[in-house]
């Protein structure tokens, strides 16, 4: 079984039409696990990492709750989760045996989608710190060092993340690139099905670059179901809840602040 | 691979001879058994090797599926009953006559003394990409080649369209849900009774099925329930040939009068949609008014609101508001001197 | 049976019905077509089609295909001998078309076009095999619109151009004969953006044209009418969709090759076969008792019935090739669509002033077809302009071959004229017959341009004739009064008039009377359906007073000895062969009389043959033709074959020479003048009933009134005159083609789409007559009717339909329900006018 679907084009040509469907199974199942090999690991195996107590000075300049997503940013996050979660069970709802008229508010929803991050892209890089999202030097610094230290060698003490986490970051790159297959395909893909917006015209591309579209939306959308997966399984996790709470009302409090975040790093005045 | 069509690929044939082998028979091969009825529809598909099952499981030999009996008023149709069987049963004739006019209003002579009932409504579109075997939606591909800006789509839906364009082109269908009969599917697990507009399937819900069956089910039966019988009918089939051809459009009505007024009314119709259509809202606005033009008129507006056009089948619209309005103020026959 | 029956008193077999010697088969399935034979060690083959419709052939892996037990071979181009120069019959050579269409090639350039083709023990395994096969095909730009590819920067059909045109011709040296015409050539054209403005208000474009012709002052005719019509329609694309495919056996014997196939015509199909497999034609044989259908595709077969043969040389043993519908759609052939635009005047009493006309053939990819010409020429004889320009294209496209159909480019021009002419009756308050009669040829009328500054004319003509017997018959005026609407219902009347090569001449008869008294005919004649191979015998049998239960016709199998027969084909064989069978049988009488003399004293001249005998005038001494056969044997030379006449071509030569001996034979080539070209009429006469509400139509009633001559067979005849005009009646109602234009591929491919008339579409009603006037030009008066029924039986129906329904519904043929409803609804013509493949 191969993970992309051909067919004969009419011209007699194979192409790609799609993935093939049971990777939505293998997805599903490769997020579940991880999830539970997560649990397992974080319950028994991790240790504390961080380094010791901030001075006090430092946290008496910290207010007792720190903004970390303003209003707009949280809209946007529950935006785009609203959409993200229409997209996936309208997409894999009726493969798995539940079918419905799924077409309307898979692109509805895309359309969502797309339109609030395009309004995140912009917000991001003109209203919030921009870089605040990507790895930095001491990002990649902090992570050599926590893996020779969870494998045993020595090295120095990992320092308290900026405002985001690595883990986040990498997470945020990862479904960037995710979003931006689905979205980029979807929104061509629009031209292929009825709406107010085009004339139906599914050969503005030739067969063979539609079916790598095709593949490349399955791929994306698959992915998505692990990383949806993951992300909700953080959001709950009760040493992040703190962050999750944030996601709904705003602000962290100082303990968090102060025992994740470095304030060299991410001030709070920010 | 080169492509050759015209020679049958090879599969294993199975002839049960009962019901229960049958259905024995399809839930042991699932997905990989195809069921054949009269073949009209059947032998396309495999001479032009784009379906290719491993499994053909022929019904011929099952006489449980054949004949019709008299239930209680009505009729059980066995679903391998042809469709001349069908036309020249003196019960469907007396009572049921649309279903008569229906059904031979279908194909050819030739094809209607091979082609069942149950083939009949569950036959598979006829667009002729898919039918060509072109991998569209309908067969498991991410196109509908009838709604390009190129497409040739005269023939093809003007409503309940999702992506898939293709209409059903059974004839018989709009009879049997005018006359409110009643469909028997079973399988190894059971026996289902869906009304009859329910065994049908819009591209909405599954695109790629004409029907509710699904791998392992049997369409054994279709019921007319005593309820339309002698009632008025009206059956129009327009289509491009007088014979072996399937319908541009087809409507079937029936109705009860009473004292000039409509009391009870079912109107389908077919080849507008992937499923026939059953004309609720028709049923609803006309039902208590008088049966004559005017009401006509408002049925047949009514029937084509929201209808969606392709390049080449805008026709479809004026014809289906007219073939309602004939089914339901009836027609305005011509007085030749 | 004809509305008037015809009856000659004075004939005993002409004109008279009679069981033809191939009907007790055809009934009872006997009858054994080219699928219907089986050889000892049989093997089958299938063929591979290209499923592009413009690309290159990279490479062929058919190993695996190869490997699997019980496929014996495959056959590419490669495997192809090279196209041979054909010679005429005054000994040019006329060059190889390099463009011409191959049995196989390796450069498809329309989908559907044979690729390779497998043999094998049976055909799953070949369908098995062909599977295992693997193409890689170059795609190339393709077109399957004619007015696409001539857009500016619009892709063409093939690598060397777009359109044909005809190199101008060298002129011959001093004293020299003038060489062959050149051989047609394929350049580019592209016509510009302003040339298609005329398109928005759904008029043909009209832009530079590669050929032309006038005579008269048209621009004249045009200016001083009073009435000028600019008309724009589209004729279909339609594939002749033979009953029978073109399935073709063949095996080897002793160097010769013994081909089984479906043809119109058998003695010529002999050269053809050998012509395409570059062999002597002395050993090609050819076997077709029966043909289930050609209509000009398969005037002398068809070239795949090549792979057969080819195969069987290859794998040492018989090859059936059978051709299924799907295949007989792609190589099947197809008459040419033709995009026509008019500018007629006409004076107000209806009769024509001047034509300009404009048309543009969709010619396919392979040869130029010569509709978009002979629809001018036609035209010009059908209505008798008194001056007119034409102005012509043919266009490569990459779809299905196309070839002679049913009044070839003839029907078209009629299709173009006659919404014109029931146009312009409407706008002048005439009568649709009186405006058809003003126009109608009579006699010696003119036809085409000036050849050599004069223009020709044809044998004879009464058209006149037909229509006013028409016109009778049908009730016209009667009808005419009738209403037009009813309730739901609009009815219409319709004439139409139609006409077309009639008749050749030239080829050879060949018969020996045997001591037993019976006549034995050798026939070259194709059995195609329209029993001229038995009934232009029927002359020999008549004048030499043979009854017909003595007379055995031999056909069907070119190893049996047969004359050079005509090709079955433009309607020419009753004209050419019952003249052929004129002077046959005059030769024989020449002999009979002059053995009569020789015993029983006198001069040949006083003898003559009456039945079964050769008798002194006026009683007295004679002889049975049992006998005087007998004495021929006995006399040799010129009397029993042994010596042979010159100018017999040298196919009935060699036929001769083996039957030499036999008894008294008679051969002869015809060389009797013959003063214009021969042509046949029709006029045809409809009733149409129009369901408003949902565009549907029925036609009521039909007559077609024939102008051919002498009727020989009035069943045979009957049978083609209303089979003919149900052929032009499918071009009316439904029949099409349909083509995805995105991928250039076909997208109806089977009876179900394509829509041939069923017998329930057929009229109501249906008649004929024939007028039996003989031609002047021809001994027996006889002139053939494949031809002209079809263009009437169209647009009988047309006119008939804009009768009903007003002339602002459709632009082109065919018109169905849909056209009919929108158009009603919108007031205006509603279809896509110019689009191809619809």
């Amino acid at each position: 079984m191969g993970i992309v679907e051909f067919a004969t084009s009419p011209w007699g040509q194979t192409v790609p039409i799609h993935i093939s469907f049971f990777l939505m199974w293998v997805c599903a199942i490769g997020g579940l696990a991880f999830l539970i090999v997560h649990a397992i690991y974080v319950q028994f195996v991790a240790k504390a990492e961080h380094a010791g107590p901030v001075p006090p000075e430092v946290s008496a300049r910290v207010p007792a709750k720190i903004p970390r997503h303003s209003l707009a940013s949280r809209l946007f996050h529950w935006t785009m989760a609203a959409a993200m979660l229409a997209l996936l069970i309208t997409a894999f709802l009726p493969k798995v045996g539940y079918p419905f008229a799924w077409v309307t508010y898979h692109w509805i929803a895309g359309l969502v989608l797309t339109a609030s991050i395009v309004f995140h892209v912009f917000h991001a890089s003109f209203w919030s710190d921009f870089w605040s999202i990507w790895p930095d030097k001491i990002d990649i610094e902090d992570a050599k060092r926590r893996w020779l230290r969870a494998t045993g060698k020595s090295a120095p003490e990992p320092r308290k993340f900026a405002k985001y986490p690595l883990e986040n970051k990498a997470y945020h790159a990862i479904i960037l690139l995710a979003g931006l297959s689905v979205t980029l395909t979807g929104v061509f893909m629009m031209k292929r099905v009825q709406t107010p917006f085009f004339t139906r015209n599914p050969y503005v591309f030739g067969d063979m670059t539609w079916g790598l579209m095709y593949v490349l939306h399955g791929l994306a959308g698959v992915g998505l179901i692990a990383l949806i997966m993951a992300h909700i399984y953080f959001a709950l996790r009760p040493e992040k809840f703190a962050i999750t709470k944030s996601m709904v009302f705003g602000p962290i409090s100082r303990e968090h602040y102060l025992e994740h975040h470095d304030p060299e790093r991410w001030a709070p005045s920010e | 691979m080169a492509i050759v069509h015209d020679i049958m690929p090879a599969f294993e044939l199975f002839q049960p001879a009962t019901i229960q082998d049958t259905l024995g028979l399809l839930d042991r091969n699932g997905p990989d058994a195809w069921v054949l009825a009269g073949g009209l529809d059947s032998f396309d598909w495999l001479k032009d090797r784009i379906k290719r099952p491993k499994v053909v499981i022929d019904l011929s030999q099952v006489d449980e599926l054949r004949g019709v009996r008299e239930v209680s008023g009505g009729l059980e149709i066995g679903a391998m009953t042809t469709l001349t069987e069908v036309v020249r049963h003196p019960v469907v004739r007396e009572k049921f006559s649309i279903l008569a006019t229906g059904a031979e209003s279908a194909a050819s002579p030739q094809i209607r003394n091979q082609g069942t009932l149950g083939g009949n409504v569950s036959q598979d579109a006829r667009c002729w990409y898919y039918r060509g075997g072109w991998k569209c939606y309908r067969a498991g591909g991410n196109i509908c080649f009838a709604d390009t800006p190129t497409a040739i789509n005269r023939e093809h839906a003007i409503l309940g369209a999702d992506r898939c364009v293709a209409v059903n082109p059974s004839d018989s269908a709009p009879a049997l849900i005018a006359l409110e009969a009643q469909f028997v599917v079973r399988n190894s697990r059971g026996e289902r009774v869906v009304n009859a507009e329910d065994y049908f399937v819009g591209p909405d819900i599954d695109i790629t099925r004409m029907t509710i069956l699904k791998p392992g089910d049997l369409l054994t039966a279709i019921r007319i329930p005593p309820t339309w019988a002698g009632a008025q009918f009206y059956f129009e089939k327009v289509r491009d040939r007088q014979v072996w051809d399937f319908p541009l459009l087809n409507v079937a009505s029936a109705m009860v009068v009473k004292d000039g007024n409509i009391e009870r009314v079912r109107v389908a119709v077919n080849a507008a949609a992937a499923r026939p259509l059953r004309l609720t809202a028709v049923e609803d606005a006309v039902r208590g008014k008088p049966r004559n033009a005017a009401t006509g008129e408002m049925a047949g507006k009514l029937a084509v609101a929201g209808a969606q056009t392709l390049r080449f089948n805008g026709y479809k619209v004026p014809l289906m508001r007219n073939l309602v309005k004939r089914a339901i103020g009836g027609v305005e026959e011509a007085k030749w001197a | 049976m004809p509305a008037n029956t015809p009856h000659k008193p004075a004939h005993r077999l002409i004109g008279k019905n009679y069981v033809t010697p191939d009907l007790v088969a055809k009934v009872t399935g006997r009858a054994k077509y080219a699928e219907d034979y089986r050889a000892e060690g049989m093997l089958f083959a299938k063929l591979v089609l290209s499923p592009m419709p413009h690309a290159h052939v990279r490479s062929i892996d058919a190993s695996e295909a190869l490997a699997m037990p019980g496929v014996k071979a495959i056959l590419t181009v490669d495997d192809l001998p090279a196209p041979a120069d054909a010679m005429t019959d005054l000994g040019q050579v006329i060059p190889a078309n390099k463009l011409a269409e191959r049995a196989l090639t390796s450069d498809p350039v329309y989908q559907g076009d044979p690729i390779l083709a497998v043999c094998a023990v049976d055909e799953l395994t070949c369908a098995e095999a062909i599977e295992k096969i693997r193409i890689s095909f170059d795609r190339l730009p393709h077109v399957v619109d004619p007015l696409v590819t001539l857009r500016p920067g619009g892709p063409n059909a093939r690598a060397e151009g777009n359109v044909w045109f005809r190199p101008v011709a060298a002129s011959p040296g001093p004293g020299q004969p003038p060489p062959p015409p050149p051989a047609p050539a394929v350049q580019e054209l592209k016509w510009t953006d302003a040339d298609f403005a005329d398109m928005k208000e759904g008029k043909l474009p009209m832009g530079k044209a590669t050929d032309e012709w006038t005579y008269g002052d048209w621009e004249a005719g045009l200016k001083k009418a009073d009435l000028v019509l600019d008309e724009t329609f589209v004729t279909p694309n339609t594939s002749h969709q033979t009953l029978e495919t073109r399935t073709a056996m063949a095996y080897w014997q002793n160097g010769k090759v013994f081909i089984h196939c479906s043809t119109q015509s058998t003695s010529q199909t002999v050269p053809a076969l050998a012509r395409w497999l570059h062999m002597d034609p002395n050993d090609v044989v050819v076997i077709s008792e029966y043909t289930g259908g050609g209509f000009g595709s398969k005037i002398t077969a068809s070239i795949q019935a090549i792979i057969p043969a080819l195969l069987s040389k290859k794998v040492n043993a018989p090859v059936m090739m059978r051709v299924s519908r799907e295949e007989e759609h792609f190589i099947g052939k197809a008459r040419p669509s033709i995009h026509g635009r008019l500018k007629v005047g006409f004076t107000k009493d209806g009769r024509i002033t001047a034509v300009d006309m404009f048309v543009i053939c969709d010619s396919g990819p392979y040869d130029p077809q010569g509709d978009a010409n002979q629809a001018g020429r036609q035209l010009s004889l059908m209505y008798q302009p008194p001056a007119m320009r034409w102005r012509g294209l043919s266009v490569l496209t990459n779809t299905p071959p196309r070839v002679s159909q049913s009044q070839p480019g003839g029907f078209q021009g009629i299709v173009l004229m006659e919404p014109v002419l029931s146009k312009a009756a409407r706008k002048l308050g005439l009568d649709q017959v009186a405006i058809h009669r003003i126009n109608a040829p009579e006699g010696k009328a003119l036809i085409g341009p000036p050849v050599g500054g004069k223009r020709q004319y044809v044998t004879s003509a009464f058209v006149r004739d037909a229509l006013d017997r028409g016109k009778e018959l049908f009730r016209w005026d009667e009808r005419k009064m009738q209403a037009k609407r009813s309730g739901t219902k609009a009815r219409g009347i319709g004439v139409a008039t139609s006409c077309f090569v009639g008749g050749s001449v030239g080829f050879d008869g060949l018969l020996v009377i045997k001591p037993d008294g019976k006549m034995y005919v050798q026939t070259g004649i194709g059995n195609l359906g329209t029993e001229s191979v038995s009934d232009c015998h029927r002359v020999a049998a008549e004048m030499l007073g043979v009854p017909w239960e003595k007379v055995e016709i031999t056909w069907g199998h070119t190893g049996r000895n047969l004359p050079w027969s005509c090709p079955s084909g433009g309607s020419q064989t009753t004209h050419a062969m019952t003249r052929a069978a004129y002077i046959t049988a005059t030769d024989a009488t020449q002999k009979l009389q002059q053995i009569a003399a020789k015993d029983l004293g006198g001069k040949p001249e006083d003898y003559e043959v009456a039945n079964e005998r050769v008798s002194r005038k006026g009683g007295g001494a004679g002889m049975s033709l049992a006998q005087a056969a007998k004495r021929a044997i006995e006399l040799g030379g010129i009397y029993d074959g042994h010596e042979l006449p010159k100018g017999i071509n040298k196919f009935t030569v060699s036929s001769a020479q083996a039957l030499k001996g036999q008894g008294l034979l008679a051969v002869a080539r015809d060389t009797m003048p013959r003063d214009g070209l021969t042509h046949s009429y029709v006029a045809g006469f409809a009733e149409v009933e129009v369901d408003l509400e949902t565009g549907k139509y029925q036609i009521l009633d039909y007559l077609a009134v024939a102008d051919v001559g002498t009727i020989i067979h009035p069943r045979a005849l009957g049978g083609q005159i209303l089979g003919r005009s149900m052929l032009g009646i499918g071009h009316a109602i439904g029949q099409k083609w349909v083509y995805d234009q995105h991928y250039g591929l076909a997208v109806a491919k089977r009876f179900h789409h394509n829509k041939p008339p069923t017998i329930l579409d057929a009229p109501v009603k249906m008649q004929w007559d024939a007028l039996d006037i003989p031609d002047p030009e021809t001994p027996v008066g006889a002139r053939g009717i494949g031809e002209p029924p079809v263009g009437a039986g169209c647009c009988a129906i047309l006119n008939a339909l804009s009768d009903a329904i007003g002339d602002e519904v459709f632009r082109r043929a065919p018109v169905t329900a849909d056209t009919i409803l929108a158009s009603l609804e919108a007031g205006r013509p509603m279809e896509e006018g110019l689009t191809a493949h619809i």
